[in-house]
Parts: structure tokens; sequence; C-alpha cells
């Protein structure tokens, strides 16, 4: 191993690392600074739901595909969305795993498994990229942090894809570009869209919380009810799902 | 170029607004467009991407990137951070929120990050009514409800007068002193409040409500001032407005020791007086508020009152008002209680908080320059409604009764609209105290206008015939009149007591006519009832520098509607003279 790798597998992940934790503190101080609405009204809704179960609820609503129309009525979408991100958690466990644990890797399965996450990842990334430049309302709501965040996670994945090996045997290029792209990845996820799970928690805490108290969250258990066909002229109506609460 | 004042103005004041929720939400927005396929503006205009939720939350977004956000501060251009430069932004602007949303949440219902769209979009509307930006109508209804202390500007009088007529037509239906309706009376259980639409248009369900408390054996009353529970700050963004309403609400009812307050059926007045109100006005309530649906149904559960669903023969499907729904987790009250008093009652696909909008919320029905897109984007609910295959859609909010009796005479649906109150009110099974005589009481009845000489108004002579056969049948001597040159030497002529005016009409329109009307010395004191199809042309008369007319009903009429409001108008300016 060359120094300069060396040095891209430590010493740069390490400052990255570092860069982007403290601006993530400095973030969430801002964030934590901006004062809380509270309600004060005394809950509403059907007895069974409650502040803590509507918070649940909307932390776990992203896993519970049937629970939410938009993603029930386009499962290939989610179903992007779960493998996506698993090759992002993927991609960032190969850039510990190789400086820190190589052994892992010598462990039989981990190699085809971290490059089948990060390789469909990586397919998926350029189905998205052409969804969001292909489409007249994607284009509308796409800023080009949002195109420069996919393209810049596509091509992580396919360097991903191509360090997982650990092998120099065809030179260091594809593990160096790989270091170095998470190392800019790192600094620039704080300033980017893709800090968007850093509020993840915060806005689905406080969106549940408010439901919850509501009586509208949780959908106590989804069981999608078929549409009525045949209703002209709406096709956006068909396959359409119902939310039926079903007490226990 | 300098900022325009209202511009900066605009800016400070969302400093002032953003708490960690809002902020929350504006950082967590990634664009997915999953939200895009929710919005029933964007299934109306496919091809217009500027109705997606996304697209119209940033608008609140690029300021807050610009002003409030680091990387939009240093790099505008990169985010899409934006500031609003001048006024023509800003009206701009109003377009969006206003004209492009009814704030119904269902995208907010289906963003996967929880980006709560639906308060981007109210929180931007109160930004530009803080700088006097808003459509007209939303600053008239304002008005109406900071200055009189209801959004429709009825007069205290005129609501007094009004729930005492409905009081004594009770006391007569039933043939008992104690269905008379309480005003006012202090250590009651509850306090009724109503939407003044109830008053001004349909004070049928006043009298329903009442015949349901009185059934119930209820101690309650209605209060003089504090009485109307909807909201229009709600629908502007303007907290101040929803505060100072909601604690007229409460206030009065600690003034009267009432223990609850009911609401009736109204989904925004339910959500701003039950849910929104105590954080607006900053006020903790002491006491339980519901909504009339959970009183009727309890009613029912508790042996109150006794129903037959036989009563009410119809089919029936029921609309979930989205503030009621996806505000305030009501979705199985109302199925409950339909369900026991009607017996074919069909689901409505989707249902529940993922219904689509009755097209009519977040203020929609009162800002007329947004119509045409309103009913374009109806075509959604249309063809929803249409698929029940039911002939009376209910619904427990009177903003979803306006915009389904619009969007269902615009996409020429067979359907009528109706509230629960109304259906409950119908199958009650109630002993008379004293029975009236069947004859007496048809000669009550029939000769409502007897008489009475009213001039009928309309260039349709379907709607001539059809009004003029209903009054005729109840004793009135009907004049009739195809145009306003007409109408006028009529009255000039014969001196009718009451005048049924349509307003779309060939040459001189029934607007020009009312006007006219009004500021004639001869004429002025002439009693109009407003009769017409087209309710975006309400303004036309309601913006004129003339006294308002004394009725107002919506094509298509219901007989019982036609009869009552009349009969309302008669009486009550009999009383005033």
């Amino acid at each position: 191993m060359s120094e300069q790798l060396h040095f891209a597998e430590h010493t740069l992940q390490e400052v990255a690392l570092g860069f982007m934790a403290l601006v993530y503190c400095i973030r969430i101080y801002w964030f934590t600074r901006f004062t809380a609405g509270k309600e004060r009204q005394p809950p509403t809704g059907p007895a069974s739901t409650t502040p803590r179960k509507g918070i649940l609820f909307s932390w776990g609503i992203i896993g519970m595909p049937w629970a939410m129309e938009s993603s029930r009525k386009n499962m290939f979408m989610w179903l992007q969305f779960v493998l996506f991100h698993m090759g992002v958690v993927a991609a960032i466990g190969l850039s510990f795993i190789i400086p820190y644990l190589p052994e892992v890797l010598a462990i039989a399965g981990v190699i085809p498994t971290l490059q089948v996450l990060t390789g469909t990842a990586c397919v998926i990334g350029v189905m998205r990229m052409i969804r969001r430049l292909g489409g007249k309302h994607m284009r509308a709501i796409s800023t080009p942090d949002d195109v420069f965040s996919l393209l810049l996670l596509t091509v992580w994945f396919a360097f991903a894809f191509q360090a997982v090996p650990n092998s120099t045997a065809n030179g260091e290029w594809q593990l160096m570009t790989y270091f170095w792209m998470t190392a800019f990845f790192l600094v620039y996820v704080p300033f980017s869209k893709i800090s968007h799970y850093l509020y993840y928690p915060f806005t689905r805490y406080y969106l549940g919380k408010s439901m919850g108290r509501r009586g509208v969250f949780p959908f106590e258990r989804g069981q999608p009810q078929a549409a009525p066909t045949g209703t002209p002229g709406a096709p956006a109506l068909a396959n359409v799902g119902a939310i039926q609460r079903v007490k226990a | 170029m300098e900022r325009s004042y209202k511009a900066q103005k605009v800016i400070d004041r969302l400093g002032q607004k953003l708490n960690r929720q809002v902020v929350g939400s504006l950082v967590a927005c990634v664009h997915c467009g999953n939200c895009t396929d929710s919005c029933h503006y964007v299934l109306a205009n496919p091809d217009d991407p500027t109705y997606a939720p996304a697209w119209k939350g940033d608008r609140l977004r690029k300021i807050f990137k610009k002003h409030f956000d680091w990387t939009g501060r240093v790099v505008p251009w990169w985010v899409g951070a934006k500031s609003p430069e001048t006024d023509a932004d800003l009206e701009e602007l109003k377009d969006i929120v206003f004209g492009k949303c009814t704030n119904c949440r269902r995208c907010t219902m289906n963003c996967p990050m929880g980006v709560d769209f639906a308060t981007f979009n109210r929180l931007t509307r109160g930004l530009l009514v803080h700088v006097g930006i808003m459509p007209e109508g939303v600053a008239v209804v304002s008005k109406d409800q900071w200055e009189l202390g209801n959004q429709m500007g009825v007069l205290k009088e005129d609501y007094i007068d009004t729930v005492e007529w409905m009081s004594d037509e009770l006391v007569d239906e039933v043939g008992d002193d104690k269905a008379a309706i309480p005003i006012d009376k202090s250590d009651v259980e509850v306090m009724y409040t109503i939407n003044p639409r109830e008053a001004k248009y349909d004070p049928r369900t006043i009298s329903d409500a009442a015949k349901i408390f009185w059934a119930a054996g209820e101690s309650y009353t209605m209060p003089s001032e504090g009485w109307d529970m909807t909201n229009f700050g709600l629908f502007s963004g303007d907290d101040e407005l929803g505060g100072t309403v909601s604690r007229r609400v409460y206030e009065k009812a600690q003034a009267l020791r009432a223990k609850k307050v009911v609401i009736s059926e109204c989904g925004h007045g339910y959500r701003s007086t039950r849910c929104e109100g105590a954080n607006w006005a900053q006020f903790d309530v002491d006491f339980v508020m519901e909504s009339s649906v959970q009183t009727m149904l309890r009613y029912i559960k508790e042996g109150k009152i006794k129903v037959d669903k036989s009563l009410n023969i119809s089919s029936y499907t029921y609309h979930d008002s989205c503030n009621f729904a996806r505000s305030c987790g009501m979705t199985e009250e109302p199925r409950e209680l339909l369900n026991l008093v009607v017996s074919d009652f069909r689901e409505m696909y989707p249902n529940r908080a993922e219904n689509y909008c009755c097209t009519g919320g977040g203020g929609a029905m009162s800002m007329t320059e947004y119509t045409p897109q309103r009913l374009k984007s109806a075509r959604v609910k249309a063809d929803q409604l249409k698929a029940t295959g039911a002939k009376v859609v209910v619904t427990s909010c009177h903003n979803c009764v306006d915009g389904l009796t619009d969007l269902i005479k615009h996409y020429g649906l067979d359907m009528e609209v109706t509230q629960l109150v109304n259906l409950v009110a119908n199958s009650l099974l109630v002993e008379k105290a004293a029975e009236v005589p069947e004859a007496e009481h048809a000669v009550s009845t029939t000769l409502a206008f007897a008489g009475r000489t009213i001039l009928v108004v309309d260039d349709e002579a379907d709607a001539r015939r059809f009004i003029a056969t209903v009054l005729e049948d109840n004793g009135a001597t009907v004049l009739q009149a195809v145009d306003g040159d007409e109408a006028l030497q009529m009255m000039r002529d014969k001196k009718p007591d009451l005048v049924t005016l349509d307003l779309s009409m060939p040459g001189k329109d029934g607007g020009r006519v009312f006007e006219e009307i009004r500021n004639d010395s001869e004429l002025s004191g002439a009693r109009v009832c407003i009769i017409t199809g087209k309710p975006e042309l309400r303004r036309l008369i309601y913006e004129r520098p003339v006294r308002e007319p004394e009725g107002y009903i919506n094509k298509p009429i219901q007989e019982d509607v036609l009869v009552s409001n009349l009969r309302r108008i008669l009486e009550l300016t009999n009383k005033a003279a």
C-alpha cells in the first residue's frame, strides 16, 4: 500500500469524519435553538392513540409501505428506496472495514454481499437520475444540490463496488478514488440535502407527536381495500386502497 | 434593486414565526416527489408542475434558505434559495398559496420525511396577510370576523332573531314549550356553538340540533356572543385572528359556566376550536369540547334519543372532511352514527385520512377568483363520488357542503349533500306533547305565504315555474319577471312583499338590478332574496356599496329551504318593522 493510499484510508477519513461531526453538532445546536411549538389542547381522537404511539408509528412508517398511499401505490419506488439506502450503509461500512477490519472481507459471502448492495444502489442511482431529470414535476422541484448529491452518491457507489475486494492488483486508483470521494462526501453532506437523515428523526417525531395527540396516528393496522373499478376518467383512483382502522 | 417594504416585512415576519417543527420540515424535504400524486390539483392538472406540493412548499423554503439557512446564504443558487423582492413577487406568491392549495394536508400524510406542507402553506398565507396581501374574499371575511364576531357578517340581532324563530318553529312542531331554544342560560351542561352559515343560509340545522337536544333532555344553551365556532384564522394563516375568535368562544363558555362546548358539524370549526384555538389564544380551557357528531352518537348509545333508520330511505355515502380526518382523528364516529340512522351506507374510496378534499376547503369558497381552477381540480372528487353510486353524500363540514354542492352541480352528478344532524333529526322518534290536529297543521303549513305578493325574477322558465309553483302552493300571489327591467317596473307597479332575484340574467344582470333597487328611494326598502346557481357571483352582491340582501339561496333549490328562508325573511322583517 502506498503512503498516499494509507493517508486516504486513515488520516483523511478521520479528519473528514471529525469535520462532519463538528458541523453536525453546530447544526443540531442551531436547530434546537428554535423553540418547539406546544399543543395546549387535550388529546383528541380515539383513546387508543397517544403521542407516544404516534411518534413510534411516525418513525416506523417508512418501513410500512402499506401504511402510506404514496408507498403503497409505488411499491417499486419504495423498494428502490430500501435498496438505495442499504447501499449507503454498505458503502459507509466499507470505509471503516477496509482500514480497520480488513479481515471481515475474508469471511465468505461478505464481498459478494457488499458488491450486490453497492452495485444495486448504483443502478438505482442511475434510475433515479433519469427520473429526476426526465420527469417534468421532478425537474421543477430539483435544485443543483439535488442533482449533484444524487450524482455524487451514484458515482461513489460505483467506486465502492470496485473497492470492495480491497485489492491493489490492478493499481490503487479505485481504492484511492473511493476514499477521496468518501472524504469529500463526509465534508459535503452537512451542507447538502444528504443531511436529511439528521433531521428525519426530529421531523417525524414532531409530526408523530402531534398526529398521535390528535388521534390521526397510528393507523392501527393497514388493511387495503380495493377501490371500485371502472370509474371513468379516474385512473389515479384505481388501485387506491383505504386505511381501515381495525380495532384489536 | 431595493427590496420592497412589504417583501422585507414578510422576511422579518418569517423569522418571528419559525419554530422547530417548521424548521425541521423546511430542512428535511429531499424533493423525492412522493407527495406529487397525493394532491387533487396535480391529478387534475398533470402537465403543470406548479401544483406539486413540493414545488408549492419550496416557495417558502426558498425564502427560508436565503435568509435563515447557511448554504442558502452562501451559495443561494445551489439550493434554490431566493428572496421575494417586489410586491409583484408577493402577489405571485399569493396566487400560489391561496389559489393552488386548500391546505387539506393529504400531501403531508404521504411524505416519507414527515414534511408538513400544509403548515408551510398556512404559514405563507399568514406572512402575506400580515402585509395586507390576500384575496379580496379573505379580506372581507376576516374583517367580518374581526369586527362582527362571525365570518358571515351576521348581526347580533339577526342571529338572535333567527334562533328565536327556529325556537318558535320547533315548539310548534313538537308541541312542547320546553323545546324552546335557551339563549345565554347559565350553569348548563352544554353550550352549543354553530357556523354562521347556519344562521344565514341553513337555519334548519339549528332547529334540527335543538330538536335533538330537546329529545335528549339536555341542559343546554346557545350563547348570544361567541357563538361562531368557525375561524378564518385557520385559512388565512392569521394566528392573531385565530386566537381572538377562539378566545371569544372559550370566554363565553366560562362566563356561562358551561361544562361542555359542543361544536356543530364543521370540519375547520372543530379543528380551530377544539385543536388549534387553545394554542393560538394561549388559553388553557377548563371545560370539555366535542363535536356534535360525538354528542349525537352518545345520545343514541345512552338511549337518550331513539332513532329509526328506515326514515332515511335513500342511499348514502360519507365524505371525510380534511380537518376532521387528517387533523383531528375523527373518522369512526361519523360512520358509526351514520350506520345508526341510515340503512344503505356505501363507503367512499379512498376514505378517512386518505380521502380527497372536497375542494372547497382552506377558504377556497370565499376566493372567487380561483373558482375555475378549483372546479377543475374537483374532477377527482366528482369521480370519487360517482363511483359510490349513492344518491346522497353526507359530510360533517359546512365548507364541504358548499364545496360538494358546487362540484355536484358543475359535473352534473345526480346527488344531494346533507349533514348528519339532518339525518339524525329526520330519524328521531319523539312523542309530541300535544298533537296538532291534521287539518289545522295543514292549513298552517300550506298558507305560509297567505296574503303575500312575491315577485320571482329569473330568465330561466323552469326555475321561475318551480319557484312560483312552490310559493303559490304556500298561499302566495306570485308575479313573474324574466329580466331586470321588467322586474323593476313590476316592483314600482305592484309593490310586492318580497322579490326573489336571479343573478345571472341576459341584459341587466341581477347584481345591477339589485343595486338599482337599493339606490331607488321608492324601492330601496324592498325585501330581496338572491337565488343563484353561481355562488362565485355572491361577491357581485356583497361587494356593492349598498345594504345587503335579506336572504341568499343557492340553486338547485330545495323546496323546504326555499319556503323556510322566505318565511324567515318575511317574519324577521315584520318584527323589525
